[in-house]
């Protein structure tokens, strides 16, 4: 923007560019650290001096992880958990969205202003009366226990998000479609989600993280072995004295690489969704 | 966020214009109602009924059974308890301190972040790319990672510290450095959020007060204090909000990294209030605990809405 002419040298060693590779080498250390201990020997991984490069390169830890530890198991954990309560948060908050964007209803300001409330909420205030509930219904260690709560605490925020996306949509479109006789429910579906597919996108990934990145719940609900989810197993594995690095690293690897390319690939929504409340307003 | 409540009066539905319009609006609006009842009913269901029981259960007595659980008679016990104690107190103080910290430095950083890959011409979508990486990165594994460098045996921090002729303190073994590595960790993952939600609002400013500025022959410090930072200021009050409300509720951190120790040093509301209902199976208590917090939480987004709206007012 506020380009100032610069000439040979200049334009590679500049301020910026230093600056630039400094914010790069706080981010990436950390990362790199943790991929390159789970590439280790176990022996390795816990070297002194600490080994700078995973010299052998080693997938031992990756096989511990998988075959003598439940890591799988976690993570297919995660994938029902997140996929279940990202699917039912997309269906109730694109109805819900759409009504409270495009519908005349009187109320919505402050079902909306509620919404964002419940959003910011402190998980710890619900975590003892769910668990409670949740146990009187014999429901902890289950699926459900983690899916009800994941779509109900992560919908204001998707519907949020849905909203703002509804409201950018022209009404010509809706209007002829009315004019022709569509219900609502099928001018919702026919004209209005083709076009909010973005929106629906955006909203689907930030659920999906919050899913799978959710620890407080998933840890007093469903600690029992076969229904942890990563986070947990993560946070539970080893003993007070021995942690297995190497082993959970390469778990580690696996449970944030997928999210971490989804997010690195569609960036642009992602960063539409963080910002949606800041640009919108 | 609160930019955004600000449009929900103002949303166009189609004006009346004859009666059979206005049967016509309120057939839609029942319908409004139709379609956002599913998500209604199951967010009350689990979360306001939740709340509302936690209150309860925070003035209550509660018996807890292997079979399930009874309350009994209405009593002001569990906060006289809450309040008397040295743990709630500390607690308290713990969780302020961090925050205001955390966010503080969060803040100067992701700012200066933001201002840097504003200027980077090559490669921003790259670099914002790596900012989201942290952000989308599980918190317990973000703790078990920082474990393991500030390990003291093979822990990579006491070679660097060493190196510098530092010494090899142990970290998380003495309560202030304990705190200044929880802050460390807590940093590196959150940073990049307050710097992408920045540097979203820096790139929509309008240019033609930078042109002016730079007539004028405003220096680059002056520049950011007297044009970008006021124009700026609805954006970063809208990331504090945010962070601050994320960093009130600390658990998963403290929880792996440095297990609420040492002693009580690194216990915030909400692993203190975990740990009453899970560890000691005290749920009244414990409610107390959680209910305080979401009381603490709810009067400090209001306060921050009111001064927020006086300030951004006359842009607005």
């Amino acid at each position: 923007m506020r380009s100032r002419s610069r000439t040979g040298w200049r334009r590679v060693f500049n301020g910026v560019n230093a600056a630039t590779f400094v914010v790069f080498l706080f981010i990436a250390l950390p990362l790199y650290w943790m991929i390159a201990s789970s590439f280790k020997t176990p022996a390795n991984v816990g070297a002194t001096p600490p080994q700078y490069f995973p010299v052998p390169v080693s997938v031992q830890n990756y096989s511990v992880a998988f075959s003598q530890n439940p890591f799988g198991r976690f993570i297919v954990n995660s994938v029902i958990v997140a996929v279940v309560a990202t699917t039912l948060v997309l269906v109730l908050g694109t109805l819900a969205g759409y009504a409270l964007g495009r519908l005349p209803m009187r109320g919505r300001g402050t079902v909306l202003v509620v919404l964002l409330m419940i959003s910011v909420f402190p998980e710890i205030a619900v975590v003892s009366p769910l668990y409670l509930l949740l146990r009187e219904v014999g429901w902890l260690n289950s699926y459900q226990a983690l899916i009800l709560p994941y779509t109900a605490f992560f919908l204001p925020f998707a519907i949020w998000i849905l909203r703002n996306y509804f409201l950018g949509i022209p009404h010509e479109m809706e209007e002829s479609a009315r004019i022709d006789g569509a219900s609502p429910l099928r001018t919702l579906w026919s004209i209005i989600l083709p076009q909010a597919w973005p929106g629906l996108f955006t909203a689907g990934i930030f659920t999906f993280t919050a899913c799978w990145t959710e620890f407080l719940m998933a840890l007093s609900f469903d600690s029992a072995t076969n229904y942890r989810t990563i986070p947990v197993g993560v946070a539970l594995f080893g003993s007070q004295f021995t942690v297995p690095y190497g082993t959970l690293f390469a778990a580690s690897v696996v449970a944030v690489v997928p999210i971490g390319a989804l997010v690195f690939i569609f960036r642009r929504s992602v960063v539409s969704g963080l910002t949606a409340g800041a640009v919108k307003g | 966020m609160t930019t955004s409540t600000r449009t929900t009066g103002v949303v166009p539905a189609a004006p009346p214009r004859r009666a059979s319009d206005e049967v016509f609006r309120r057939k839609l609006a029942r319908l409004g109602w139709g379609f956002s009842a599913p998500a209604l009913i199951v967010i009350a269901a689990v979360t306001i009924f939740p709340i509302v029981f936690s209150v309860v259960m925070s003035l209550s007595k509660v018996n807890v059974s292997g079979s399930g659980f009874s309350l009994s008679g209405v009593t002001g016990a569990n906060y006289s308890l809450l309040f008397h104690s040295g743990l709630w107190r500390y607690a308290l103080f713990f969780t302020v301190v961090y925050t205001i910290i955390t966010v503080a430095v969060e803040l100067v950083l992701g700012t200066l972040i933001a201002l840097v890959l504003e200027r980077l011409t090559v490669g921003r979508g790259w670099m914002m790319a790596l900012l989201l990486i942290p952000w989308s990165m599980i918190t317990v594994i973000n703790a078990q990672l920082w474990a393991y460098i500030y390990n003291p045996t093979y822990g990579i921090l006491d070679q660097i510290l060493s190196a510098l002729g530092l010494g090899t303190p142990v970290v998380l073994g003495t309560p202030v450095p304990a705190i200044a590595a929880l802050m460390v960790a807590d940093v590196w993952k959150t940073t990049p959020f307050v710097a992408i939600i920045v540097l979203a609002g820096l790139v929509m400013l309008p240019q033609d007060y930078y042109e002016a500025a730079e007539v004028d022959g405003a220096n680059g410090w002056r520049t950011f204090w007297r044009i970008t930072f006021p124009l700026l200021r609805p954006t970063i009050a809208l990331a504090v909000l945010f962070r601050v409300l994320q960093a009130f509720g600390l658990f998963d951190l403290p929880f792996v990294l440095t297990q609420g120790g040492p002693g009580h040093s690194t216990t915030s509301l909400a692993m203190l209030s975990y740990n009453t209902m899970f560890e000691d199976l005290d749920f009244g208590p414990g409610a107390a605990v959680a209910t305080s917090t979401a009381v603490l939480v709810l009067i400090g987004c209001l306060a921050f809405l009111r001064v927020f709206r006086a300030q951004v007012g006359g842009q607005a």
